[in-house]
Order: C-alpha cells, then structure tokens, then sequence
C-alpha cells in the first residue's frame, strides 16, 4: 500500500502473499460486482427503462461484505489507522510491548464485535429477516461478517505477539 | 454534569498510546454505553452498529469512488492530468498545491461527499505532487482541507439533512452555501502562502513556458477531461444521482485503464486489494465512531450542553463565540453528520429564539464541522488520507493542516461579523 | 421510572412532536408522574434497527415502519394494501382494532409490549410533469419508491421503479433521475419536494399506506406496577393509533395546502380508477394471502379491518 499499485512487473502473489491473493481474489469479484450494479442499473433505466430490481439492496450487502472481508487484509497488513502523534516521541524499548498490548486490546475489541454480530444475525435468521426487494436472507451475511471479524481478531493478536516472541535477528 | 468528559479524556489517552482509532472509539463507547443502560443491550448496541451501518446504501460511494481514483492512477491520467497542470503552474510557488486544494473543491462539491473526495484525490494528486517536489506535509493539507469544501458547495448532503432537521428551504441553503464555499478556495489558496512561507519551504520553480508548450501540454488532459465531463455531466442531465456517479465513474475509468493498454488481471487485483483494504479501514473507523457518539448520545451531553448554553444569557455573541468552541471540542472526537445530528436540534430552537437568520446558522454550522473533519485527534479526512497512504504520519498531515485550520477560523469569523454575505445570493 | 424513547426522526418531524411527545406526556400525567420519559436527541442507529432495540432493551420504547424489516412483518400487508380510505385516522383505529382481535395471534410482536400500530395517510402520485387525466399516466414514469408494496404498485401500474431511500427522494428528483414519486401529502411536503413537482392526482382510497409502531421493552413493561401498567394501557392503543392518525390527516391536509400555486392537484379520472383498480387486484389477493402464512385468517382480518373502517367513516 504504501507504492503506489503497480502490478505490472511484480506478480500479484508476490505483492500480496498467498492469502492476500486468495482475500484479493474474492475481494475484487465483489468490488466489481458492486460497480457493474450501478453501470447496468443506470443503463437499464435510462435506455431500455428497466432499471435492476434490488440493485441498491444488492449493493448495500456487497458492501457489508467487501468490508468486513476486508478486514482481513488490513489485519494482515497492519494498517489500521492509528494516531502517531506522541507515539513517535516514544523510546524504542517500548515499541514492542506496547504492539503487544494494542494488539491485545484490538483483538478483543474485534472478538466482542465478532461475537455480537453472530448474536445478531442469530437474531435476524430467527424472524427471517430479508431484503426488501429480493427477499435475500440477511443471517448469512452476518454470519459471514462475525466469522470474518473473529479471523481479523486472531490476526492482529497473533502478528505483534509472534513479532515479541521471535529472535532477535528474525 | 454526566460522565461523558471522562469517557473523552479515556479515549484521548488510548489515541495517544496508539491503539487503532477504530477500536479505542469502539471500546470507551462499549464501556461508557454500558455503564448507563447495562452491559447486555450495550453489547446488542455494539452488534447493531457494526452490521446496519456497514449496509447503507449511500455509503457504497466510498469504495466506488475509491476505485475510480485508483482506475485513474493506474491508467497513468491522473499523472498526465499533473504534468499539464504541472506545465501551466510551473512559474508559480506552489501552484500545484492550489490547484489540488481547488480539484478537491470541485470534485467534492459534486460527489458530495468529504472522505470519498479525500480517497480519491489522494490517490490521484499525491504521488504527482511528490514527484515534483512537493512536501507531504503541504501536499496532504492541501487535499484534506480541500475535500472540506464540498459540504458547503451544493450539492451537500449535510445540508439537505440541515434543512430537513430545521425545517429551511433547502434551495436557498445551497445558494447560501456558494459565497462561503468560493471564501473558502480563496483562503486555502493564501493557507498554501502561509505554509511556503511560514515553513521556509523552497519549492523549485521553473520559468514560465511559452503559451504554445502550455496548449501542447493540454492535450495530454483528454482522458482526465472526459471522465470529468461524463460524471459531472451524468450529474447534471439527471441520468445518475452523485450517489450512483461513484459507480458510474469507477466503471468509466475501469475503461480508461483498458483504453491505455494497461489493463492486467495482475494489476487490476493488486487495485482492487488496495481498494478493499482501505474500505475496511475507514468504515471501522467509522463504526467505532459510530458507538462511541451511541454513548455520547446517551450520556445526555445535549442536556448539558442546553443548560450550559443557557448560563450565557441572550447575547448572540457569546453564543455563536460558544457554539463555536463546542463544534471544535466536539469535531475533535465525534464523526461530523453525528454531530451534527446531536446538536442541531439543541442550538437552531436557541438560535431562532435570539433572532439569528437559520439559513446563516446553517452554513455556519457546516463550516465548523468542515474544521471539525481536519483537527486533531479524530479528524476524519486526516484518518483517510492516512488510510490511502500509511507512509505518511498522522503527525505530518495535522502539522500541515494548521494553516488551512487557522484560515477557516478566519473565513468563520469573517461571514460571523458579515452575515450579508452568506445571505446575499438566497 | 424514566423510560428511553429511541428516535431516529429529526425532532420537528410531527410524528415526534405530535405523536411521541404528547403520547409520554399523557403517560406521565396518567401514571400520576410515576413514568416519564426522555426522547434521545440522536438516533442510536438506522431506522431498521428500531424494532430490535426495544426487543434487546437498548431503548424503552422505539417506533418505527415495519416495512424497514422485510420478512419479519406479514399482518402490516392488510394495512398497506390499495385503496383502503381517505382518512388515516379511520384506518389507524381500525387497524388497531384489527390487530387487537386477529393480528396479534400472529405472534410477530410477541418479544415486545405493543403501544399502538397505525397507518399514515393515503398515498398519491406526483409527477414533474406530464396530463394528469392521461389514461397512460403512469407508463414508463420513474417514480422514486421506497421498498415493499409501493415497489409493487408502480410496477404493477406500469412504472418504472427507482429506488432509494425517503431522505435521497430529493437527489432523485432534483437530478431528474426520478420523474415523480408515490408519497402521502405530508412527505412531499415534510421532504421539500414540492418546488421539484407540478403534477397531483389524488387517487380516492390512497396507492399504499406505510404502517407504523410503537413498542415497548417487555422486560420494562412487566417491571412496570400493575396500576402504572393500567395507566398507560388507558392512553395507548386504540388513544394512541387515533391520535398518530389525526397528525397524519392534519399534516396531508397542511401539504396539500402548501402545494397551492406550485403543484396541480386533480382527482384521478374514473377511467384511471377502474384501469388501476383492476389491475391492483391480484396484488391486494397476494398481500392478503401472505398474512394467511402467520397462521391467521387473512380474508377475514382484511374484511374486518374494511368494514371498521366504513363504520368509522360513517360516524
Ligand atoms: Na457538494
Ligand atoms: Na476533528
């Protein structure tokens, strides 16, 4: 992320790493499915008046998706947004506990967040919750979602921890 | 007084020890909102955050536009867009600074939106703006506070909500928004001064070209100029809504990429990735401030506020003196349209009763809560910047954005004691 | 006891001001000052999520559209069928009633105590432009409609739907993106669509109707004293879906009013009436049908709530 995307002369599993290219893969299905939702929905509305029935609640779940899949790959990278102002005035000493504990408490954020979203989606699925147009089920997105957050959870715990515990020179 | 100041003074410490913004907004607004309604509805709150915020329709913008700015970089306009300007600004200090803060203007004034704008044009104007020299520090402010701009620019979303919350003719709102919105280009441009100067920066410049090289560099804009004209002309002519430009443009510069023979399923997944992972990150941030204003909201703030506001007598003033203090207190840790739902209803009754014009008072509350996007420690156009580009400190933005901060205070100030030129165009 | 009322409508909307702030005003002053109220100044959360946060505790008391939860409601199909009547007070008391005597077997609202359920006023169709009288007014118009049986209506009336939220109504139609829009009188107005308009036809009976709720935490309610119980019982119900109905008639009454000048209001022909009654038959016969699923008799509720709402009508 911090190159400016340019995949022409690496491959995409080296940019990315092997799960990278599996979370981009799905990712990128996803993203563009969103897009062309728009692009025919506009075309069919305004040429043929036959706009895509659902496409907006289409969208809104490709959306939930694509986020929550997403956090994924911001926990692989490490990218969540933090402030730096005083963190950088810091000695070096304190780095490496201070990753472990802010690790420690985002993944357990992330785990309550994980939990709940099963709870609500439990919740949803008991009342048959649906979309408006299509009468997708909305539970399994949830679930989708409360897995996802549960896998970014363990991801950010495991990296800062490994990091700690590896050798010195690894 | 409730205990809503201590749960901001938590949440300040956990920012500054670096714990992610997402999860220290989410866990102080967990714990303070447990504290008042108990732990198990608190927990269901924090589950109903996450999942119903992220399926809202208006905001699939974000990654649209996302991806649009990232078709355009690849497709390599976004760089010949730069060189042109580059071309024509050359013999200017600084022009290209201005010229990014006057691109984000715009292009947020249409999509409406100040976070989709920052994604966008940070994709689009920083490396350009690096590759001639530009620092970070002043190329960052430059887009942050330039995608301010169009709350304020019609058409604002935030002031449709305003008039809708107020009861205001929303058609004189946006002709009200118009004066300050151009006041505010202005400043930025003299911000982009301030900071050359005050920071000593030595930009190179080169003299100027003749007019002949200048038209020449124009042509390399056609890719640039069609999009634009596409979305912004699919705006106008009622073909799409801004929400639906998103998905529009990024399909329009899916096909410049294709068009400029650059088009791989390589690159296009290392693009699309990038566009996922920085979705993710900014709507975390986003449901974290989410559950932390839910506490605020039920903490009772607004009570407070009420009869803080009420200790200072009628003397206009001293109240909009107040209320701007609070909106820059406030835009420190609260998302902007949900502060601008708490509040709202709290100051406009309060304002009306003092014979304050609400049309003004709403354009008045926009601008504070334009600042309130670019001020430390939660300002949210500094986090997506940050987001697109994570080599950039947070530290650097923020110091880069003191003079455009110091400027809107100014701009505040200004169309405070001359209300006329707020209301002239309505 | 101070109960939390969720809300995720700006204050000044009159379902907040004429509704929910008189309802917790008459609930205090029956409880004798025992249970009050405070109306959160923010949402805490989409409209959607309203239901839930009453069955979870999250807020006291929520209100909210049913319709913002597809799946979950079947019975509000009775409620929001075509060409019910003229007056959303009538066809809030008796929808009340209704629910009284058949819905609530249903079962749907069993996690929370119900407060009231009532419809707003009938919906008509408005157009940028274009004849009124024309017998193909409706052939190939966009409308701007939100989900469930509105989405059905235009169809069914050869329309083309667009969708989208009731706060985007604006973008749509000021874009141009939307021709025109199925709303009540109230919500043109309250939406600040009227300058966008110029073309009403009052359809007798109203398109659709949206039904509305407003519930209460169970768990809040049985903590309640038999007698506080009671009291609230005496101004909620069939009190509280007359009240809700008689704001809905003023406000439509109020944006008719203020459509004066800017936006042709006419009654739609006999020839569009038939046309459209007749093609929106089998779609009340299906909504009927659906709220048969819940186990109840939905022929017989819709025939109760029909004939509640004549003898209403005729009082
Ligand atoms: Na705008
Ligand atoms: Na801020």
């Amino acid at each position: 992320m911090s190159k400016p995307p340019s995949g022409n002369a690496l491959s995409a599993v080296q940019t990315l790493g092997r799960s990278g290219v599996t979370l981009a893969i799905i990712g990128a299905i996803m993203l563009v499915a969103m897009m062309g939702l728009t692009v025919f929905d506009v075309i069919g509305r305004y040429l043929f008046n036959s706009p895509i029935k659902g496409a907006a609640e289409l969208t809104e779940i490709l959306l939930c998706a694509v986020i929550f899949l997403g956090l994924g790959a911001v926990s692989l990278r490490e990218d969540h947004v933090t402030v730096d102002l005083l963190v950088d005035y810091m000695p070096a000493w304190v780095h490496p506990i201070r990753q472990v504990l802010t690790g420690l408490f985002s993944g357990v954020i992330l785990c309550v967040v994980g939990w709940r979203l099963w709870v609500y989606a439990d919740q949803i699925g008991g009342y048959n919750g649906s979309t408006t147009n299509l009468s997708i089920p909305i539970a399994p997105l949830g679930y989708f979602c409360a897995i996802c957050t549960v896998v970014g959870a363990l991801i950010t715990v495991a990296i800062p921890l490994k990091r700690f515990f590896a050798p010195p020179t690894a | 007084m409730e205990h809503w100041p201590i749960g901001v003074a938590i949440l300040s410490v956990l920012l500054f020890l670096g714990v992610p913004i997402a999860f220290a907004l989410a866990g102080v607004g967990l714990v303070g909102t447990a504290s008042i309604i108990g732990w198990t509805p608190a927990l269901s709150l924090l589950g109903s955050a996450f999942f119903d915020n992220g399926r809202d329709y208006s905001l699939s913008v974000l990654p649209l536009f996302l991806m649009m700015g990232n078709f355009v970089v690849q497709s390599g306009v976004a760089e010949d867009l730069y060189s042109s300007a580059y071309a024509w600004l050359r013999h200017r200090k600084g022009g290209l600074a201005t010229a990014t803060v006057i691109a984000c203007g715009a292009f947020s004034s249409v999509c409406g939106s100040s976070m989709a704008t920052a994604a966008t044009m940070t994709r689009i104007a920083l490396p350009s703006m690096r590759k001639f020299g530009y620092p970070d520090q002043l190329s960052t402010a430059s887009i942050a506070a330039g995608g301010t701009l169009g709350i304020l620019i019609p058409p604002s979303v935030i002031l449709v909500f305003y008039g809708i919350l107020t009861q205001q003719d929303i058609g004189k709102l946006f002709l009200a928004g118009i004066i300050p919105g151009v006041i505010g280009i202005l400043f930025y441009s003299m911000a982009v001064r301030i900071t050359l100067k005050v920071g000593n920066i030595d930009l190179p410049t080169e003299p100027k070209l003749p007019l002949r090289d200048r038209l020449r560099a124009l042509r390399k804009t056609g890719g640039a100029l069609a999009l634009f004209t596409f979305v912004m002309g699919g705006i106008y002519l009622g073909v799409f809504t801004p929400t639906e430009s998103a998905g529009m443009g990024a399909g329009g510069a899916l096909l410049l990429v294709i068009l400029s023979g650059k088009f791989t399923v390589n690159s296009m997944l290392v693009v699309l990735y990038d566009t996922m992972n920085t979705t993710a990150m900014m709507f975390f941030i986003l449901f974290g401030a989410l559950t932390f204003t839910n506490y605020v909201n039920l903490s009772g703030m607004t009570i407070d506020i009420q009869t803080f506001l009420s200790a200072f007598g009628d003397s206009r003033v001293s109240f909009i003196l107040i209320i701007l203090c609070i909106y820059l207190v406030l835009g420190c840790v609260l998302e902007s349209l949900s502060m601008i739902m708490l509040t709202v209803p709290v100051f406009y009754p309060i304002a009306a009763s003092m014979g304050i014009d609400l049309i003004w008072f709403g354009i008045f509350v926009v601008m504070v809560t334009e600042i309130s996007y670019i001020t430390p420690p939660v300002g949210m156009n500094a986090f997506v910047l940050r987001s697109v580009v994570p080599d950039v400190r947070l530290g650097t933005i923020f110091r880069g954005l003191g003079p455009f901060v110091a400027m809107d205070i100014v701009r505040v100030a200004l169309l405070t004691l001359v209300p006329s030129m707020v209301l002239l165009l309505t | 006891e101070t109960l939390t009322v969720a809300n995720w409508l700006p204050p000044s909307h009159p379902l907040v001001s004429d509704v929910i702030v008189p309802m917790t005003e008459q609930i205090a002053e029956a409880t004798g000052g025992e249970v009050t109220a405070n109306i959160l100044p923010a949402p805490l959360g989409p409209p959607a999520a309203h239901f839930d946060f009453a069955v979870n505790g999250i807020a006291d008391i929520t209100f909210g559209v049913q319709g913002y939860n597809a799946g979950r409601f079947k019975t509000t199909n009775i409620a929001e069928v075509p060409f019910l009547g003229d007056s959303a007070e009538d066809i809030s008391v008796a929808y009340w009633r209704t629910f009284e005597a058949m819905l609530a077997d249903a079962g749907e609202y069993d996690d929370v105590k119900v407060l009231g359920v009532f419809t707003h006023g009938p919906g008509q169709v408005f157009l940028k432009d274009g004849d009124a009288a024309a017998a193909e007014l409706l052939d190939g118009q966009k409308l701007r409609v939100g989900g469930g049986i509105v989405h059905e209506v235009a169809s069914t009336l050869g329309a083309v739907p667009v969708e989208g939220p009731s706060s985007k109504a604006y973008e749509l139609l000021s874009q141009g993106v939307a021709d025109g829009i199925l709303f009540p009188y109230e919500s043109v107005n309250f939406f600040k669509l009227i300058p966008q308009l110029s073309v009403g036809v009052d359809v007798p009976g109203g398109l659709y109707n949206t039904s509305f709720y407003v519930v209460m935490n169970k768990a809040k309610w049985e903590s309640l004293s038999p007698e506080s119980q009671a009291a609230i019982d005496s101004v909620t119900g069939e009190a509280l879906a007359r009240m809700a109905g008689q704001m809905w008639d003023t406000v439509d009454a109020a944006g008719l009013a203020a459509m004066e000048g800017q936006v042709t209001v006419t009654t739609a022909t006999d020839a569009q009436l038939a046309a459209w009654t007749e093609s929106l038959s089998p779609v009340i016969d299906a909504k009927i049908a659906e709220v048969s699923e819940t186990g109840i008799d939905g022929q017989a509720a819709y025939d109760m709530l029909m004939a509640e709402i004549e003898a209403l009508a005729a009082e």
